[in-house]
């Protein structure tokens, strides 16, 4: 069976012909802030940024929400309590009711320490687990490191973007945009 | 924005002299209180004044350990309300004269004075005596006097001379200061709460006391700085930002507190020894049961609850009743922690722990506001004031 590598293409939402964004960059992460903030101020809402090291500002500079993973993590942890509790209860008291130096079959004394173990264990896996999922990751394809510069994200570069999804997006005038705002390299960024 | 204004760094003096007048009186007039109670009901007054005199002390001590802990670090956050912090630090010193009453009142207050009541005291009978607990009290003093002075000194003296030569000096005072704050203050707890069950020991009781004396300053930090924000004080400089990192330091101690407390009971509890249990066998009869059973509520579940949101925490109002919330369970908690070696039935409640600690809070608020006579609101000449300035939480 001979594989169609345009279907795959297709059904991973890639392909030649497809914008994904405008993208440009900046040597200095205070220009980064400041563009951003003018791009937003231009009307654009899909806006993403890019940079070797977390930017004090960039998120309310171009508009990206608080995370909600906290309100994840807190569901996920009070399971975990609820879990060691539940566990020790039932263990200690219907599965294998065991007398241990003359101590109850049941105690919130000596409960505490497991259930905050399992607390931090479940909110770690919830902050790590739900972390990736809500980043989407992982992939082994993204649109952006189509960009000649994509790579320089990591080094010495900030980046920033306006997606193609952008109901105000328009490949030419975008890019103007970027350049007008002080951006460099700026190139509209296909896959 | 704020971030283009600048606030006044020298408090105004008809101001000072008007906060000095209202804490003058204040004084005054819970002195005059408490002389009345010390004629009318000596037993009552000394049994009052032992929780007044540990919460001012537990907070000064709090205040001297955290501000090293500020030098150590290296920390921009604190830096504009770090001047507010060593001048709460600087009532530890007077605290030794608060001790005074004490020092004459130690046969109402401690039971092993009386020798023919507690005659198991074994070799502790040859530590706790009563000359040499007064003159252990005054060589801690001595001692914490000493770093506290020194710190307090080369500070105002950068305000004049911005280099970064003092910042140096006083970190390097700082790294035995810790040792000074934490082992020496858990000595002080053992003979001023501890042994007011003289025959019951617990290790960890000293960072028990002193997690809730931490907890106490950083409350009255947020507090005096947004008292401060009222009046127009550091407006500018003591920005939402500082509030945030000031709450997450309230949470984060409401945690420190409960994980001492609770270590403490859960040995306690498993090993199930007569001489450590009567401790807790005696905080669980009478009235006094209601309030062990409120203390895992109190103290941790609804703060903790409370403020563990993001926004909550960046919530001016969430973090005054944060702070309000927590200076008054600590009382309640030293209550707890002293009063049932008297009351064997539960809480009796006089007016002498109101106007004790009435008192003692005055004078060490009388002793913080005197600093600001002639020293600045902030730590003006401190190199990382700028950053401190303008200071985000990522």
């Amino acid at each position: 069976m001979a594989i169609d590598i345009e279907q795959i293409k297709d059904k991973l939402g890639f392909g030649e012909d497809k914008i994904y964004a405008v993208m440009g960059e900046f040597s200095d992460p205070h220009d980064l802030v400041h563009a951003g903030r003018r791009i937003r101020e231009m009307g654009y809402t899909k806006i993403d940024a890019m940079s070797p090291f977390p930017v004090h500002g960039i998120d309310a500079a171009i508009g990206v929400p608080y995370s909600k993973l906290g309100w994840i993590v807190i569901c996920i942890a009070l399971c975990g309590s609820a879990t060691a509790l539940l566990l020790q209860w039932w263990c200690g008291t219907y599965n294998y009711p065991l007398v241990i130096g003359g101590k109850p079959l049941f105690d919130f004394s000596f409960s505490i320490p497991i259930t905050f173990e399992l607390t931090v264990l479940f909110s770690a896996f919830a902050s790590v687990i739900g972390m990736f999922a809500m980043n989407g990751l992982p992939r082994l394809y993204h649109p952006s490191a189509n960009y000649r510069l994509a790579h320089r994200a990591t080094d010495d570069r900030f980046i920033l973007l306006v997606e193609a999804d952008d109901p105000k997006f328009d490949p030419q005038i975008t890019a103007e945009h970027l350049k007008s705002v002080g951006a460099g390299t700026v190139e509209v960024v296909i896959g | 924005m704020s971030m283009n204004q600048t606030d006044n760094y020298q408090l105004d003096a008809t101001r000072w002299a008007k906060g000095r007048n209202t804490l003058m009186l204040t004084v005054l007039i819970s002195v005059i209180a408490c002389v009345a109670g010390y004629l009318n009901d000596p037993v009552q007054f000394h049994r009052s004044y032992i929780i007044a005199f540990s919460y001012v002390a537990a907070t000064g001590l709090g205040a001297f350990f955290f501000v090293m802990v500020q030098y150590l670090t290296g920390s921009a956050w604190s830096v504009t309300m770090r001047r507010i912090m060593e001048n709460i630090m600087i009532t530890l010193p007077a605290c030794a004269i608060l001790f005074l009453p004490i020092a004459f009142g130690l046969k109402d207050i401690y039971p092993w004075t009386n020798r023919a009541a507690n005659p198991l005291l074994g070799t502790k009978g040859a530590y706790l005596t009563e000359n040499f607990f007064v003159l252990r009290t005054y060589i801690y003093f001595a001692l914490w006097s000493i770093w506290i002075f020194a710190i307090y000194y080369q500070s105002t003296k950068q305000d004049k001379e911005r280099s970064a030569r003092q910042m140096n000096v006083i970190a390097r005072w700082s790294a035995p200061g810790l040792f000074l704050a934490i082992v020496v203050g858990t000595l002080a707890s053992y003979d001023w709460l501890m042994s007011l069950e003289p025959r019951w020991y617990s290790t960890i009781f000293g960072l028990y006391i002193l997690s809730g004396g931490a907890l106490t300053f950083m409350s009255i930090v947020t507090l005096i700085c947004l008292g401060f924000r009222r009046a127009g004080i550091l407006k500018n400089s003591i920005t939402p930002e500082h509030y945030h990192d000031l709450g997450k330091w309230m949470f984060a101690l409401t945690a420190f507190y409960t994980y001492m407390a609770f270590s403490q009971y859960l040995l306690i509890w498993y090993a199930n020894l007569p001489e450590e249990t009567i401790w807790y066998r005696h905080r669980s009869v009478g009235g006094w049961l209601g309030i062990s059973l409120a203390m895992p509520f109190i103290r941790f579940l609804i703060p903790f609850f409370i403020t563990l949101s993001r926004p909550a925490k960046r919530s001016l109002k969430m973090i005054a009743a944060l702070a309000i919330w927590s200076i008054i369970v600590e009382y309640v908690d030293l209550y707890w922690v002293v009063m049932p070696t008297y009351f064997k039935t539960g809480p009796q409640i006089s007016w002498m722990d109101f106007a004790t600690l009435a008192a003692t809070l005055s004078v060490c608020a009388l002793v913080f506001w005197s600093r600001f006579r002639k020293n600045k609101l902030a730590p003006v000449g401190d190199l990382r004031f700028e950053q401190s300035l303008h200071f985000e939480n990522a």
